[in-house]
């Protein structure tokens, strides 16, 4: 398919679409083991994107199907508003993806390996080479073979490589592999900047910190599904409610809440209550247990909201999952 | 459970900087593509080192030796270059070597992209698949077509400055480009060496024959341990001491009768037969490139497909054309050596076979028998189901 034999109004529609990434039913099978599974993704476009599961949940797979190194079982996709595998060429003209551990040629340079993967993209890539090492800070070290190279000097150069296509769309699995935590910083930075360029960022990683920092929004996918995907502050709303309290006679303390019948999970530790609501509880219920210790005499010295974590909501959400 | 997102109303789209219409689909490479594969495969030190060692560096190993023999040593050791050189060193290193040559690099461009993980960056380019595979043969060809030539330039340069400047005929160094006339002067001159070294067939309807064979039996000749005669074949004859009229009467006649087999002979490579040879090396490097190609895109990995070429090179192709195994002969037939074997040009002789020419068998009684058309035709379906074979794989291949 030649890009310039798309129809206008394929263009036009595919500029209109809101979401970077859309997929229905999209499935994925190795054999008897459904790697990806009837996955519905919406990734709006312009914002950061994440994409979060435990080790074998199907997530880089995902990834191999949305850029077409693997071929999909079942259902539709499409990139940036363009029908894939269909518009293919169209749609990856402006995508750039790491997946996996980025490799290259060892024996060539940076710059020189980007010159292979510019040459296959249009003549304005080659122009775009100097700048991109420039953004990854790889230009003192871009005519040095890449055998030279550190893990994070690799990863860099694979953001590099994402560059040189002027991508409205980044796909990056894994990018904070091997960085320092100054590494990780400066690529947190420049993935905030490609956003606020307007580009959309589909980050896929196991550093739920660095993603909660990053992203607007997430997916989570476990076992080929995905189980959840929405704005990170919304899905935090609902996650459970924790509290900390520390006062006199925990255990007392611990059966009278019982006793009152809200819905909490406590567990007596070294520094006082340590209690769990479920999502969406009203912050009343928190004054009612302050009054009922207080009511009955016990001395509450602190009473602590505990914010939910992207961690901690990720860890209810997959363990909910393995316990069903 | 899939909710949508509630995110702020999306983003406007980045405008491209530049140009969708670079026809990423299409399954034509562009030179860059070409270019930047011919560096990846030129920057391979290790490769191209063993390339150049093995194509030019052995033929001119061997030719240096001859050379400084025959300077220390000329009376022991004959001149480096010449007819006989160009055609052994033609047939039996560049043609083989040449191959070997054109298949490993065809095999390393083939597999490199995926064993070192360049071949998803490419993929997700977005750039025709095809393309990216059919991108590799004219920059691979940019390497072994200028390899094979600078080695065969070097045998051709030796065999033609070094070349002997008397013909060795039967042992008998005699002066080349001589007439018939001139060929008779000469044997007139040496008459001992010709009918000691020539060779004569005598019949009974042979004029003056019991005469002839009277010289021939009263020639002393010292051909060396076992010898103590002129080569003869027919009826003899004893005699009395021939005059040394009778003599240079009957080596005249001898070179008479060796004229044909004299202008047989050659001091070095003619022009023509030169670019023939070229020509017909660049082919056998050219499906090497190809075959390795695609078979190592098959494969996915180089060692292998390496060791599968040499082997057919080395041992298959040889069976195939010499062998006339029952019942197979179409099969070795389409054998691409044998194909190319056939086409060599007269006087090239491939796979230790005897003298050049045209014909059937192409002068080479040993090579089984296959006409040039089914030559041609096989040496196309090799390169036709290779490539298509090659880039099937990688179209359709997990990258």
């Amino acid at each position: 398919m030649n890009a310039v034999a798309l129809p206008d109004v394929s263009h036009r529609q595919a500029a209109q679409s809101q979401w970077a990434v859309e997929t229905h039913g999209l499935t994925k099978r190795f054999g008897a083991n459904v790697a990806v599974d009837g996955v519905e993704l919406l990734v709006p476009r312009g914002c950061a994107f994440g994409y979060l599961g435990p080790n074998g949940a199907g997530k880089t797979t995902l990834i191999r199907v949305l850029l077409g190194l693997t071929h999909a079982d079942a259902g539709t996709m499409s990139l940036l508003g363009y029908a894939v595998p269909r518009h293919r060429d169209v749609a990856l003209a402006r995508v750039g993806a790491i997946v996996d551990e980025p490799r290259f040629h060892g024996h060539l340079t940076g710059r020189q390996n980007l010159q292979i993967l510019a040459a296959a993209r249009e003549r304005e890539a080659r122009d775009r080479i100097g700048p991109a090492l420039g953004r990854v800070g790889l230009t003192h070290r871009a005519d040095d073979k890449v055998s030279k190279y550190s893990m994070g000097m690799r990863q860099r150069l694979g953001v590099a490589a994402c560059l040189i296509g002027d991508p409205q769309l980044l796909i990056l699995d894994e990018p904070m592999n091997g960085l320092d935590p100054a590494g990780m910083a400066e690529m947190r930075d420049m993935i905030l900047s490609l956003v606020a360029e307007g580009r959309t960022v589909v980050l896929s990683s196991h550093l739920l910190d660095e993603v909660e920092r990053t992203c607007d929004a997430v997916a989570i996918v476990d076992r080929g599904k995905i189980i959840r995907q929405g704005a990170i502050s919304e899905l935090l709303a609902g996650a459970s409610l924790a509290l900390q309290v520390e006062c006199s006679e925990p255990d007392r303390a611990r059966a009278l809440i019982d006793a009152s019948g809200i819905p909490a999970h406590i567990e007596v530790g070294t520094l006082g209550l340590g209690i769990s609501l479920p999502g969406g509880t009203p912050r009343e219920v928190v004054a009612e247990i302050n009054r009922i210790l207080v009511t009955e005499g016990i001395s509450v010295y602190r009473l602590q909201e505990i914010q939910a974590s992207l961690e901690a909501w990720f860890l209810q959400v997959t363990s909910r999952l393995g316990a069903t | 459970m899939a909710t949508v997102p509630a995110m702020t109303s999306p983003a406007p789209a980045v405008a491209p900087s530049g140009s969708l219409g670079d026809h990423r689909g299409s399954p034509i490479p562009n030179g860059a593509m070409i270019a930047t594969r011919f560096m990846e495969l030129r920057k391979r030190r290790g490769l191209m080192i063993a390339l150049i060692v093995v194509n030019i560096g052995i033929p001119s190993l061997f030719l240096v030796v001859r050379l400084l023999a025959h300077a220390f040593d000329p009376k022991s050791y004959g001149p480096a270059g010449g007819y006989s050189i160009y055609t052994g060193l033609v047939a039996g290193v560049m043609y083989v070597f040449g191959f070997i040559v054109a298949a490993t690099l065809g095999c390393s461009a083939g597999s490199v992209d995926l064993s070192e993980g360049m071949f998803r960056h490419l993929v997700v380019t977005g750039r025709s698949r095809l393309a990216l595979y059919l991108a590799r043969i004219p920059a691979g060809l940019a390497i072994v077509v200028p390899l094979v030539a600078v080695g065969f330039t070097i045998v051709c340069a030796v065999c033609c400055f070094a070349a002997p400047t008397k013909i060795s005929y039967n042992g008998t160094n005699v002066p080349a480009g001589l007439s018939r006339l001139g060929l008779e002067n000469w044997a007139a001159g040496h008459p001992d060496e010709v009918i000691c070294n020539f060779g004569i067939a005598l019949s009974p309807s042979t004029p003056n024959a019991s005469e002839i064979a009277s010289v021939l039996n009263s020639a002393t000749c010292n051909n060396g341990p076992g010898s103590s005669g002129p080569v003869v074949s027919g009826p003899g004859s004893t005699g009395a001491k021939p005059t040394q009229a009778e003599v240079r009467a009957v080596a005249i006649l001898i070179a008479r009768q060796n004229y044909s087999g004299y202008t047989s002979q050659f001091l070095s490579p003619s022009d023509s037969l030169m670019i023939k040879s070229g020509l017909w090396l660049e082919l056998e490097a050219l499906i090497g490139l190809i075959v390795g190609l695609g078979l190592a895109s098959l494969l996915g990995q180089r060692t292998v497909s390496v060791i599968l070429m040499i082997v057919l090179e080395v041992i298959l192709t040889p069976i195939f054309s010499r062998a006339r195994i029952p019942y197979m002969l179409n099969l070795q037939r389409a054998v691409v050596g044998v194909a190319t074997a056939h086409l060599a040009p007269g006087g090239i002789s491939v796979f230790g076979g005897g003298g050049g020419g045209a014909g059937a068998n192409n002068g080479n009684p040993l090579l089984i028998p296959e006409s040039t058309t089914v030559a041609v035709c096989v040496i196309i379906a090799w390169l036709v189901v290779w490539t298509a074979l090659g880039a099937w794989r990688m179209m359709t291949r997990d990258a």
